[in-house]
This record gives structure tokens, C-alpha cells and sequence, in this order.
């Protein structure tokens, strides 16, 4: 590993999830689901309770109610009811959402999702085992008839799936379209040496999307409307298939076509890249996979509320501290915990960071910005100052500071052959001190043993990436006695990184995924593959929720319908704002008020008014219904890796297998739906 | 003892609606039917008059607006008895990307049927159906009578106790609609049970046993064939070995006033346009070369 500057930039405004995050999306699953399930379940024994006791046995039959679905369904109603019940009554200890304000306070105030943290409260856990239970009842059909399924019946619509696309030659005239997309980009277009593999990463991924994307659509709608249209379902419902199998084995069949198509293109384009003779720039750039170590991020100062500056930009992704060699102001990363192999076999660590510099002056030609970075573990905590014009965060212990400011002086006096009474700074002396050479011993040995390090005079440029090397002994300080997670502190920082702005008149933004610790490096090779995945997994929601479409709707209308469902997840954020009611220029009400009245979105709201409160009623009642379907939308945008691949960052396991998760959680309503509506469908016209 | 019921319907009705559930047309109404293992049974009437949708309910392709129907005594809409049943379309509604093995093969693989007795009864099936010669070609590269053929294979892919055929002439030569009677003929002699719709009466008039004849949804007449087509208010004479001449005519009348009747027709009996047809071509097959002569009138060669 060097300590090379790095030029990669990785905006993640949402955190991916990850394995800590299941329970939590567990729970919310159970909710979710559970509440589109109870709706279903409670319809559905409405219609079979309500038939006549003379009715047919062949209707019986086809809208059977077992014991075991009548108990679900009487369990979740009650369990429901309660939550209605303790809603009715106690409204303030309702869910967030629910009482939320409408509209953010601050217009275009960045909003970071959380992801859904498992809650024991009285109120989630009733809606969450009233979901199980509403989940099970109308489940139970759907895992019968999966019971029934055999593999080789499941093979043979598989294949014939497979087949049929393969001589119908559709899907053959998509991928020849493709192929000049997997060219490198430096073929068509002029574009700077080192952007180079990031110009065809991005240009590769964008067409892969697209022309996979709607040929695996288009097959996956018009199949079953096709087969019921052609006729051909005759001979296939009048054998020993469940009708599920039918739905199920289109999917499998489109997704293996799909996903060999997919690793085709993967690997053609791949290795233009390897073969084509990539820029050296470019290689040095992006043509790895970066392992970083990311922490939480704070912002902070001598006022305990700080949370950062708004300096007016419409992206919202990052705040700023304002720079002065007094100011108090630090954003403040925490390393909570830290791989035990960080240590071994290396003297430093890379911290890899890319700033946005506001500049409230001109400041200096050609000259960056200062900054000072303190890297420091758990066992020197550090305060800020309590005296105005004081810009230097103080040791709590300030007896050990005292000793390590003695000793770095004896050290370097030792290094430099100085005598006890010349004059040394032992911060600056260290600052310098480069790895590989005998001061980085000395630097090694002393955060070891106080686990404190700063660099001081670090010079950056706007949105151009830096890395400092932090010595090894920090880390090693930090892991020895580690603290326990208590209940006061579940996540105690085993290292904090703090940045502060240095040069006068100039703000410094920073997002939390701007700044890590360089962990490791893997391959970009294995990185490029791993990143197609997130693509694996669009196919599968486009021919998931396409076959469910088409199980009783036209091709045509399946097919549009996938795309609406779909086409809603890349304005996810927008329709989540909506649901809401955080969007800062209100509901549509209140747009075309804004837009009859020539004001502008950001306008304050006369709450007096009749219209206003005619139009924020009308908004109000317009989230809650969207609020209602935003969860049926899928979040496309957490399945795109491409921006790590680019940049040349690992895409880690962890984040494609709670891919799918996510994938199986969202595909899994809607196969019951596509259950339901295929088993009550007339297949003959 | 009692026969047993194969399929059984009981006032099955099907009313087709429009999207707003308006009714649009009656299509079978309160159809009471009882079809016995073992037989061949036919299912007759114009078009429009609820056969192939009395097929379709049956195999649960639709839902019966009131009225159930068994087959095996199990619900139409219960997939568990479609394991003994083989079924024909009226058109041979199969993949036709795929070639005559692959289809059999897919088929074989619905009754989840294992590897080696799928690829025996497929070789059987298509040597059966006589496309031994074009089994690896496309089913979009077939006839509509080798469509047929292959279909009729698919039905039979499982060895069915019960075959549903729909219109199974349809599309065959006199050929093969002869070698489709005699199959079914044959499958009934195996102890198989047949329901056939068709519009063709000399085929349901040659092979089925018994027959029901609808009209408009309604259920007209049913009963054994010959029962049915039997004329008792006439009487057939038939006879070999006696020259057709007035004399014999005379007395022939003569006898038949004696017993109070009248003599309608006297002369010789016609064959079917069918029987005369397959005479030709088991002749032409057994003398290649032969060809048709303009008959040679009398004086054309003395003006030569």
C-alpha cells in the first residue's frame, strides 16, 4: 500500500444497509407486508365467508378457508384493533410518521434516512406480530401450493421460458445494441486521461441497465398474457401444475436468461477494460477496490447544539465549519470499532478525505486551505475550549498531556542531537515526519503510548482528495483494554479523527462519507463483477413485478404498469418526502397555489388563510394516501454499485447481501398478490 | 353393478359478462351429465352452442357461474385429477417453437414424469402419430393435421384414463381422420374413457358410444347413438346375389302393401365419398403408377 494521493469520491448520501440494520427492516417488513396482508386476508375471507352454503364445491374449493387462516386473520384483527385502540386514545405515543409535521422547518434542510431500528415499544410490536399473523394467514394458501411445487415441473416452464426467448430472437436484437456500449468510452469520446475508467464504468452501467432492463421487462409482461392469448395456457393448467408454478417458473426462467446475459455483457466488458490498455493515471485513480473504514460523524463545538453551518447551497449533503486558527469549530469522526488485522504488518494508516471549501473571501491564488487534522483514541479524550478566541481543543487529563508534550520534546531532541535547553516544538517536528523514516518510529511510539497525533498546515483544494498517513500506534493504543459498550455509551469511539479549518474567511463541508480510514485494498477485478449484482438485482424486480403484473393484466398494460412501479423508484427520495410531508415546496396543492399565485416554493405559508389551510388540508390528506403505497415502491438506487466500482471503492459483501434481503422482502408480497390473482383468474376467453 | 362416473355435472351454468358485469350471453345452462368409464361420449351442436365450454369448465379453464362438475369424483377446479387426464385442444394450441421431442419432453416433464420414461413414451407417442420422420423439426414448420398429431401425442403423454378431445378431426385428411376413429376406437378398447366434441356427425356417428346434443347453452337430446339415429318408422332391406330389374320391384311391393307399408326407394346403395376415398388411395398405394384415364368414348377411335 502507498500513501499516494488518491483521487476517489464516493458521495453516499444514504447509507447502504447493513447486517445490523436487519432486525430493524425485519420489523418493518412485518409491518409493511403485514398491513397490505391484513387488508388482503380480510377481503378475501369477506368474499369466501359470504358464500352461500349451497354454493358449489368447485367455488368452495378455489376460495377455501382453512381453521388455520380463520385463527390468523381473528388474531391480527384483534391485534390491530388494539393498536387502533391505544392510537385512538393515546395519540401522542403514536408512531412518528403519523404525527408528523408536515412540510420541513427548513427548506432544503438535507434529511439523512435512518434506517428502521427494531423497537420493543408496545405499539410497533403490535403492529409488527399483527403483520406475522396477517402474513401467515394469507400465506398459508400460497406456502401450500409451493409445497406442491417439483422441481422438475419448475424446470420445464423454466426452460421453456428460456427457450422462447432465445428462438424468439428478441432478446438477441437488445444485445447486439449493447455491444458498442461495453467499447471503452475513450473510443467516442475525448475525455481526460484519468477520468478514463470512470467515463467507461459509468457509460458501460447506464446502457447495461437500460438494454437489459427493458428486454428482461418486456419478456417477463407479455409471457403469461401471451400464453393465455395464444392459448398454449390450455394445455399447460390442464396438467398436474398449480397455477403458482406457472408465474414462478416464468421468473426463474427470464432470471437465468437475464443473468446470463448479464454476466456475458459483465465479462465482454470487463475485458475491453483489461485488454484496451487503461491510462495510468486512471489505473492509479480508480483501478482498485479501496476497503474503507467509515465512522459516524459529528459536528461540534464550544455550543453543544452545532450541528454544522448552512452555507445556502441547494445540495444540502454537507454542512461546514467556518475557518479561523481560533476557531473552536470541529467536525469529528468516531471510529467505534476497528478491525483487529488494522495493526498488523504496517506502520500507518491512510485517512482518505475530500472537502467542499466555501469561500467567503477570495483568499490566497494558488493557495489552499489549512487545515488541522487530530487523530486521537479513546484514552486521551479531548474538549473543546471554554475561552473565547481560544481555538484549541484541551486534553480532559491534562496531566498527560503535559507529559507527552515533555517527552515528544525529549524525543526529537534525541532524533535531532539537540541539547535540553534549545528550543523545540515537538508537534510540528512530528507533523513532518514521513513513514518509512526514524522520526515515524518516534511518532509510532508515542501515539501508541498516549494515543494522540495531529498534523497541522495540511493543505487542501476544493473537492480534490487528500490522504495524511496516521501511525499505527493510535490504532494499537486504542485496541489495548478497549472499553465495553455500556448502557450509557452502547457505542463507545475507540479513535476520533478531527478536522478543523484553519484559514480565516473560508468554510469547510463536510458529509460523514467524506473522510476514512483506508483499511485494505482488493481487487478491482473482483470489485467490477461484485458491483453487477446490484444490476442482478433490478432484473429481478423488473421481472418479478412484471410477471405478478401480468398474471391478470394485458401485456401491454403489464408491462407499463412494471414501469410505473419501477420507473417511481428512481424518485423514491421525492415520493418518501411527500409521504412525509417533509418536501419543502409542500404537496400539490399547494404547487399549484404556489404556481396560480407566481410565489415562490419556499414562500411562507399564511396559515391564517382559508386557501392555505384549504390547500394544506388537501396536502395533508394527499401524503397520507401516498404514504399508503411508498413502500411498494422499490429503492432502485441501493442497488447501484457502479459509483464504487468508478471511484474505486470495494463494494463489501455485507452491502449485496442485505441486497437481498431487501430484494426478497420487497419480490415476496408481491408473488403472493401474483398467487392470488393467477389462482382467480379465467385463463380461457 | 353400477357403472362408474367419470365425469359428472350437475346444473352447470355459464353466463360470460361484461367488465361491468353485465351478462353478455348465456353459454351453458344447468347441464346435467353423466359420462361412464369406458366409453366414447360426443358432445354435439352448431357452433355457439356450449360444447368447448363445457370442455373448459371441466378442466377448469373457467369457473361455472353456478352448478359444480366432477371428474373422478373431485371438483373441476381441484389440479390433482388433471394427473389421469389427457386433454386435445380443438386447435393444437402448443409452443411451436419447439420441436416435436422438446414438446413431449415439456409435457412429460408437467406430470412430472422421470427421465427415461419420458423419452420411451415420447419415442412411442411419435411413432404412434407417424412423425418418426419430422420430429426434430419446429412445430411452426408443420401442418396443421401433423400440429394435431403431435397434440394428440401430448395428451396421451401421461396414459390417461380419461381423454378430453375437442374438434380432434379438425385439420386432419380423411387419413388421418380415419387414423384418428381408429385410435380412438383403440384407446376405448384399452378401457380408456373419451369425451369428443365435434361438428363432423359421421365421426361422432362412427365412434361414440353415447352422445348429448346442445343448442344454445341448453342440453337438447342424449342418449346412445344408435338409439338415437334409429328410424323405427322404416324399415332396411339389404341383400346380395339378385339382380336389380322391374319384376322384382313389383313383388317387392307387393309383399311390403300386404303388411300395410309402401315401397319408398328400390336400388342400389350408395358408399360414403369417405369409403371411396380411402379405396382409391389403399389402391394407389399398392399399384404405384396408376393413374386416372379419361374414358374412351365410342367412334373417337374409328375417326382416328
Amino acid at each position: 500500500m502507498t500513501n499516494a494521493t488518491l483521487f476517489g469520491m464516493l458521495i453516499i448520501d444514504r447509507d447502504p444497509f447493513v447486517y445490523a440494520d436487519f432486525w430493524g427492516l425485519v420489523q418493518a417488513w412485518f409491518q409493511d407486508a403485514g398491513g397490505f396482508a391484513a387488508l388482503g386476508l380480510f377481503a378475501y375471507l369477506a368474499y369466501a365467508l359470504s358464500m352461500p352454503a349451497a354454493q358449489a364445491e368447485s367455488a368452495k374449493a378455489r376460495a377455501g378457508v382453512s381453521p388455520f387462516m380463520l385463527s390468523m386473520a381473528v388474531l391480527a384483527l384483534i391485534l390491530y384493533t388494539v393498536y387502533a385502540f391505544l392510537v385512538t386514545v393515546f395519540p401522542n405515543i403514536g408512531p412518528d410518521l403519523a404525527n408528523a409535521k408536515i412540510y420541513a422547518s427548513d427548506p432544503g434542510q438535507y434529511i439523512k434516512y435512518v434506517p428502521p431500528k427494531f423497537a420493543w415499544n408496545l405499539q410497533p410490536m403490535l403492529l409488527m406480530v399483527g403483520g406475522v399473523f396477517a402474513l401467515l394467514g394469507i400465506g398459508e394458501p400460497f406456502a401450500r401450493s409451493l409445497a406442491k411445487v417439483r422441481l422438475r415441473r419448475l424446470w420445464a416452464l423454466t426452460k421453456l421460458s428460456f427457450l422462447e426467448a432465445i428462438r424468439s430472437k428478441v432478446l438477441w436484437v437488445f444485445l447486439i445494441a449493447l455491444i458498442p456500449f461495453m467499447f471503452p468510452a475513450k473510443w467516442f469520446f475525448p475525455i481526460k486521461a484519468e477520468d478514463e475508467l470512470r467515463s467507461t464504468v459509468a457509460i458501460t452501467t447506464f446502457f447495461m441497465n437500460f438494454i437489459l432492463l427493458v428486454p428482461a421487462g418486456f419478456l417477463a409482461a407479455f409471457s403469461i398474457p401471451s400464453d393465455i392469448k395464444n392459448q398454449n395456457i390450455y394445455t399447460i393448467v390442464t396438467k398436474p401444475v398449480e397455477r403458482f408454478e406457472l408465474v414462478f417458473g416464468r421468473f426463474i426462467g427470464y432470471t437465468i436468461l437475464m443473468t446470463a446475459a448479464l454476466v456475458a455483457m459483465t465479462t465482454v466488458s470487463w475485458l475491453f477494460i483489461r485488454t484496451t490498455g487503461v491510462d495510468e493515471k486512471a489505473k492509479e485513480e480508480t483501478l482498485k477496490a479501496r476497503v474503507p473504514l467509515r465512522g459516524s460523524m459529528k459536528f461540534q463545538s464550544r455550543k453543544a447544539e452545532f450541528a454544522g453551518t448552512n452555507v445556502g447551497r441547494e445540495f444540502d449533503y454537507r454542512q461546514y465549519i467556518a475557518g479561523d486558527p481560533s476557531s473552536p469549530q470541529r467536525a469529528i469522526w468516531s471510529f467505534n470499532s476497528l478491525p483487529s488485522g488494522i495493526t498488523e504488518g504496517r506502520d500507518f494508516v491512510p485517512c482518505e478525505f475530500t472537502f467542499d471549501i466555501f469561500q467567503m473571501t477570495k483568499g490566497v491564488e494558488n493557495r489552499g486551505v489549512d487545515l488541522v487534522v487530530r487523530v486521537v483514541s479513546w484514552q486521551s479524550p479531548q474538549v473543546p475550549p471554554t475561552e473565547m478566541k481560544d481555538g484549541t481543543w484541551k486534553w480532559v487529563d491534562t496531566a498527560k498531556e503535559q507529559q507527552y508534550q515533555d517527552e515528544a520534546k525529549q524525543m526529537v531532541r534525541e532524533l535531532k542531537g539537540l541539547a535540553a535547553t534549545d528550543d523545540v516544538n515537538p508537534a510540528s517536528a512530528l507533523a513532518i515526519a514521513k513513514p518509512g523514516t526514524k522520526e515515524w518510529e518516534i511518532v509510532n511510539k508515542l501515539t501508541e503510548k498516549y494515543g494522540f497525533y495531529e498534523i497541522t498546515g495540511k493543505e487542501i483544494f476544493d473537492y480534490h482528495p487528500e490522504s495524511i498517513a496516521v501511525p499505527v500506534g493510535i490504532f494499537k493504543n486504542a485496541l489495548k483494554d478497549a472499553p465495553k459498550p455500556t448502557k450509557e455509551n452502547p457505542k463507545p469511539a475507540l479513535v476520533q479523527v478531527q478536522v478543523k479549518c484553519n484559514t480565516p474567511g473560508q468554510m469547510l463541508g463536510m458529509a460523514e462519507g467524506d473522510l476514512y480510514l483506508l483499511e485494505g485494498e482488493r481487487t478491482f477485478d473482483e470489485n467490477y463483477f461484485k458491483a453487477a449484482f446490484g444490476l442482478w438485482c433490478r432484473l429481478c424486480f423488473v421481472i418479478g413485478l412484471a410477471v405478478t403484473c401480468s398474471t391478470y393484466l394485458a401485456g401491454i398494460i403489464s408491462f407499463l404498469a412494471m414501469i410505473f412501479i419501477y420507473g417511481c423508484g428512481y424518485a423514491v427520495d421525492h415520493i418518501s418526502d411527500m409521504a412525509s410531508g417533509t418536501s419543502y415546496a409542500g404537496g400539490p396543492l399547494r404547487a399549484v397555489k404556489s404556481l396560480l399565485g407566481a410565489e415562490q416554493p419556499t414562500a411562507q405559508v399564511d396559515a391564517a388563510s382559508a386557501i392555505a389551510q384549504v390547500t394544506e388540508g388537501g396536502d395533508k390528506f394527499f401524503s397520507w394516501v401516498v404514504r399508503r403505497f411508498v413502500n411498494m415502491i422499490p429503492d432502485v438506487y441501493s442497488f447501484s454499485w457502479s459509483g464504487f466500482v468508478s471511484e474505486g471503492f470495494n463494494v463489501p459483501v455485507e452491502y449485496l447481501v442485505m441486497n437481498l434481503v431487501v430484494m426478497v422482502g420487497y419480490l415476496l408480497p408481491w408473488f403472493i398478490l401474483g398467487y392470488y390473482l393467477i389462482r382467480s383468474r379465467e385463463v380461457a376467453e | 353393478m353400477a357403472q362408474d362416473v367419470i365425469v359428472e355435472t350437475r346444473s352447470l351454468t355459464k353466463v360470460y359478462r361484461d367488465f361491468w358485469g353485465r351478462k353478455k350471453k348465456t353459454a351453458l345452462n344447468a347441464l346435467d351429465l353423466k359420462i361412464y368409464k369406458g366409453e366414447i361420449f360426443g358432445l354435439l351442436g352448431p357452433n355457439g352452442s356450449g360444447k368447448t365450454t363445457t370442455i373448459k369448465l371441466l378442466l377448469g379453464l373457467l369457473f361455472p357461474t353456478a352448478g359444480d362438475s366432477f371428474v373422478f369424483g373431485e371438483p373441476a377446479s381441484k389440479v390433482e385429477k388433471n394427473e389421469r387426464i389427457g386433454y386435445l385442444p380443438e386447435e393444437s394450441y402448443l409452443y411451436r417453437f419447439l420441436n416435436a421431442e422438446e414438446t413431449l419432453d415439456f409435457y412429460g416433464r408437467l406430470f412430472n414424469i422421470d427421465s427415461a420414461t419420458r423419452r420411451k413414451r415420447a419415442g412411442e407417442l411419435i411413432e404412434l402419430v407417424g412423425l418418426s420422420g419430422d420430429k426434430k423439426r419446429i412445430l411452426r414448420e408443420y401442418s396443421k393435421g401433423m400440429r394435431q398429431r403431435i397434440g394428440l401425442a401430448q395428451a396421451l403423454i401421461n396414459d390417461p384414463d380419461l381423454i378430453i378431445l375437442d374438434e380432434p378431426t379438425s385439420g386432419l385428411d380423411p387419413l388421418g381422420t380415419k387414423w384418428m376413429k381408429d385410435l380412438i376406437l383403440d384407446l376405448r378398447k384399452r378401457g380408456k374413457t373419451v369425451l369428443m366434441c365435434s361438428h363432423r356427425l359421421d365421426d361422432v356417428q362412427n365412434v361414440c358410444d353415447r352422445i348429448a346434443i346442445l343448442f344454445n347453452g341448453d342440453l337438447q337430446e342424449q342418449g346412445r347413438v344408435d338409439k338415437l339415429i334409429e328410424d323405427s318408422n322404416r324399415l332396411e332391406l339389404r341383400a346380395t346375389g339378385v339382380q336389380m330389374n322391374d319384376a322384382l320391384k313389383r313383388e317387392l311391393e307387393a309383399v311390403i302393401k300386404k303388411h300395410g307399408g309402401s315401397l319408398e326407394t328400390f336400388g342400389h346403395p350408395t358408399t360414403t365419398l369417405e369409403d371411396l376415398f380411402l379405396r382409391i388411395v389403399e389402391e394407389s398405394r399398392l399399384r404405384p403408377g396408376r393413374r386416372y384415364m379419361e374414358p374412351v368414348q365410342a367412334g373417337e377411335t374409328a375417326k382416328q
